[in-house]
């Protein structure tokens, strides 16, 4: 798009052949000798110590899921235990090439990475650093108890207790867990240590990583991100997008000097050749060596190779080489850490899907065993010492286990007590103040024509003669929502944007339009068409400090982000118990006249999923008001847009729309219209058929119609619509989504509910048919329309007015009436 | 011979739009082709081209004002 690049026919038409990087498989040679240079033996032994730790742990997790006791601590566990024994080499080894301030990102089966990562972060932390950091978790409780359990002082197994314990009870889920028991064994993280979400979807971290290593590179916190996922991710659309994300040109081309390079993240896959029961290798996947699809992502192929996860320091050495690379801005990179999971997928798997000979094959090459075994062949290590590590990693798993099921050290999250703690845990409903004066770094908005367009324009879409202005002339939804972008952008540096078109081209639909030639690269950039990289990693972003505004061009393209909205977006800020906010607004525009495909009003959809705040503003006024909202608070939401009214100008609010920055509250429904006999409660476009409808219902009919433009889906507070009803005793409510399990469905139950008393009619509810929305031609006959409104009006809520249907619709009640009920 | 250069129409429900920028002053030489002004509507920003070789001989709507379709936004004069 940028028109600097040149796309040259002579060279784009030249024949050519393509030469891909080789990948090494399996390179790693060093001599353990030179490794005892590198690290010394203490450190030698202690990854020796750490394997021994993952798989004590786990194997304690195991026990509680097959027994029901462990080491004579009996326990019920009724959670998941994806356990990676057998792995723990890929876990350590890599842990050792990371630095406290590299985050990870997780699986389903991260327990190791998160143990290993830890145990790392704690003999590379400072002692004061690491107290600080134990004494910051709820108030030092933690900290106290495992001082109590321990009875020691010695502030590295202080630190590492805390670690296993934090988990352990997370993993129970407890109330003093590392989530505050909201997240359990799939969802762990400790920020502090660089153990960042865990993910229970396939795949779910790689755009996560992705976008919280742009935040690395953008904040300059250096350091880099790993997305942790198994060989089965490979088959994952979002896995492959996050990979391409990584990886795009403008990176190293188009963005400004101080920003320039490939994305610091390294996607490791943890390859035990297996998904659940389907084989990767010979049945699901064609990539025959997983490292290969390297190749398919740029031209150093991400630098991928297979590494041999069963030996921790071949893992370390290729991590640590992959990272100087990230640091360099060489990103991203690939490593197909190849290991073999010993134990089934989870508790319940029978090992149907392999052969006894094959898991007994692998027995032989177990990491610890083979590792301890290399040990004391260098004389690092002996027999005594050996069995005196197993002691301490036993007794250690030992004593947390016995802490993380004792109710007075790791009490269970008391729900009766607090019947509605999760439910406060949603959104944290704060916000961030933006300073008065303008930061960062752009060019001034006043040398564009948008900016000095703008200023021409009038406030109020009303002439001065009673007659419309025309949109060029007066400030419309899009001039309204950019003008709210351009104040955020300009005075909130930790504030990014972008989607699919949204540099020259001005965003889908032109709100951004004048923003490229006032914004940097790295502040506003056109996306890959990856839907779900593009939430994912403005997930990423805001997780690792970070603000993100991001835009799907239709919202019939949600489909194509479902897991990172419906999963990742709306769910970190509760499974986290309120620690992680995530200040990302998705703009998504709702479309018409393009068909069945691009024209549905899927906000119900998204309100649905507890944990989004839901935003569908139809005046200039609103959007501006409430997009500022949006930006400004530290909780995510989904702000649609209809692109009918993006021409919109102000008709209600009076002066218009304001030109200075303020803000509407989100959740709050605004009276456009009052009146005595009935309330219409609009949400999107309806607002305007209700405005003809009430003009004609007043004129024809004598009817005084109150309109309510939601506004807001998600909070919503009924007070003003409940007010109303009290009035006029009557409610119709009307969008453009298909009525069947509507939004609107739940207001009018809840409004039915509340509001029993006042009202003379039950609620009805006008949305459209509960079928395709058919081509621009078609329309009419499908959004509601005035003439329904006045309809249902006249037939349904005042039946006095005796009046017949004359708009098209009553087709709902037409089968019953048909079938005689 | 003077050719006007003509705001066109962008879109069936686009009456007007803004001129944003003159890439050429009066008097500049022009080819036929070359990409003379910028206008804006509300949603997109468009280069319209020269419609014939020449100079510039005048501008009828300078930059940051709007006109109607079919409004005449200079004159090219060629030989
Ligand atoms: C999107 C998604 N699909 C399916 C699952 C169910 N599931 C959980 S783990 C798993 C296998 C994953 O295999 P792999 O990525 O190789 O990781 P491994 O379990 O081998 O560590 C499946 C299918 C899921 N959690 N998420
Ligand atoms: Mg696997």
């Amino acid at each position: 798009m940028p028109k600097e690049l040149f796309v040259d026919p002579q060279v784009m038409r030249k024949a050519d052949r393509l030469r891909v990087p080789e990948i090494p498989v399996h390179a790693y040679a060093t001599p353990l000798a030179e490794e005892r240079q590198r690290y010394g033996d203490k450190t030698l032994i202690r990854v020796l110590r750490d394997m021994m730790m993952v798989r004590e742990f786990e194997t304690m997790l195991a026990s509680f899921k097959a027994q029901g006791a462990y080491a004579g601590i009996e326990f019920v566990y009724k959670g998941p235990a994806h356990l990676s024994i057998g792995q723990e080499g890929a876990a350590v080894g890599s842990a050792l090439a990371l630095k406290p301030d590299d985050h990870i990102f997780g699986s389903h089966r991260s327990h190791g990475e998160f143990i290993a990562k830890g145990l790392s972060a704690i003999a590379g932390l400072e002692p004061a650093a690491l107290a600080a950091i134990m004494e910051g978790h709820q108030g030092g409780a933690m900290l106290r108890s495992v001082e109590k359990i321990l009875g020691g002082d010695n502030e590295t197994e202080v630190a590492e207790t805390f670690l296993l314990l934090g988990l352990l009870a997370e993993i129970f889920m407890r109330a003093s867990g590392f989530n505050g028991g909201m997240g359990g064994s799939m969802h762990a993280f400790f920020l502090p240590f660089g153990a960042y979400p865990n993910n229970a979807i396939v795949g779910g971290s790689a755009g996560i990583a992705t976008g919280a290593a742009m935040r690395k590179r953008l904040g300059g916190d250096g350091g880099i991100t790993v997305a942790y996922s198994g060989d089965g991710s490979t088959g994952c659309g979002p896995v492959w997008e996050a990979m391409n994300f990584s990886s795009m040109a403008q990176l190293k081309g188009l963005w400004p000097e101080e920003h320039r390079g490939g994305l610091p993240v390294l996607f490791c896959f943890n390859n035990n050749f297996y998904a659940m029961g389907g084989q990767t290798i010979g049945e699901t996947a064609g990539w025959d060596r997983l490292s290969r699809i390297g190749a398919g992502i740029n031209p150093d192929a991400m630098h991928a190779e297979t590494v041999d996860g069963t030996n921790p320091l071949a893992v370390a050495d290729a991590v640590a080489r992959k990272r100087a690379l990230l640091v360099e801005g060489a990103g991203p990179a690939l490593l197909d850490v190849e290991c073999y999971r010993a134990t089934g997928h989870s508790t319940s798997d029978a090992n149907a899907y392999r052969s006894r000979d094959e898991i007994k094959a692998w027995t032989a090459h177990d990491p610890i065993a083979l590792y301890a075994a290399s040990l004391k062949e260098a004389g690092i290590l002996d027999d005594t010492v050996e069995a005196a590590l197993a002691e301490g990693v036993a007794a250690r798993v030992r004593m947390v286990t016995a802490a993380a099921v004792d109710p007075a050290i790791a009490a269970p999250v008391d729900i009766r007590a607090n019947p509605t703690l999760i439910g406060e845990l949603m959104f944290s409903n704060t916000a961030i103040a933006l300073p008065p004066e303008p930061v960062g770094t752009f060019n001034d908005p006043a040398s564009t024509s948008r900016v000095r367009q703008l200023a021409k324009k009038a406030r109020h879409g009303i002439d001065e003669n009673g007659g419309l202005h025309s949109p060029m002339r007066a400030v419309t939804i899009r001039d309204a929502l950019f003008e709210t972008l351009l104040h955020h952008f300009t005075h909130d540096e930790s504030l990014i944007g972008y989607g699919e078109e949204c540099r020259e081209w001005g965003g889908a639909f032109g709100v951004y339009r004048g923003l490229s030639d006032i914004l940097p690269y790295d502040r506003l950039f056109n996306a890959p068409i990856s839907e779900a990289a593009i939430v994912a990693t403005a997930i990423g972003y805001a997780m690792e400090g970070g603000r993100a505004v991001v835009e799907l061009m239709y919202t019939d393209f949600i489909g194509r982000a479902g897991d990172e909205i419906f999963n990742q977006m709306a769910k970190w800020q509760s499974m986290s118990a309120g620690m992680l906010k995530l200040p990302v607004v998705l703009r998504c525009s709702i479309g018409s006249k393009y068909g069945a495909q691009h024209s549905q009003d899927w906000s119900g959809l998204v309100a649905h999923i507890p944990g989004l705040k839901v935003v569908y503003p139809s005046t200039p006024y609103d959007a501006k008001g409430l997009l500022a909202s949006a930006l400004a608070g530290n909780d995510p939401v989904i702000f649609f847009e209809s692109q009918r009214l993006y021409d919109a100008t102000e008709m209600f609010h009076e002066g218009g729309v304001p030109e200075d920055y303020y803000q509407v509250p989100i959740g709050v429904p605004d009276v456009k219209r009052e009146g005595t006999d009935v309330t219409i409660l609009t949400l999107g476009p309806s607002l305007y058929a209700a405005v003809g409808a009430a003009e004609t219902l007043a004129a024809e009919h004598g009817v005084s119609a109150e309109i309510i433009d939601a506004r807001s889906l998600v909070p919503f507070d009924y007070e003003t619509v409940l007010k109303s009803v009290r009035k006029t005793g009557r409610i119709l409510l009307v969008s453009e989504a298909s009525e069947r399990g509507s939004f609107l469905m739940t207001l009018a139950a809840d409004i039915g509910r509340y509001a029993h008393g006042d009202l003379t009619a039950p609620p009805q509810v006008l949305g459209s048919p509960n079928w395709i929305v058919p081509g621009a031609e078609m329309e009419s006959t499908y959004f509601p329309q005035a003439q329904d409104i006045i309809d249902i009006v006249c037939c349904e809520l005042i039946p006095e007015k005796n009046t017949d249907y004359r708009g098209l619709r009553g087709w709902d009640g037409l089968d019953l009436s048909r079938r005689g009920i | 011979m003077d050719v006007p250069i003509v705001m066109p129409q962008l879109g069936v429900d686009i009456e007007e739009a803004q001129i944003d920028e003159w890439l050429k002053a009066e008097g500049d030489a022009v080819e036929e082709g070359e990409q003379v002004v910028i206008v804006t509507t509300p949603k997109v920003t468009l280069e319209l081209e020269a419609p014939a070789s020449g100079v510039l001989k005048s501008i009828a709507i300078p930059a940051d004002e709007i006109a109607k379709v079919g409004t005449t936004l200079g004159i090219i004069e060629t030989e």
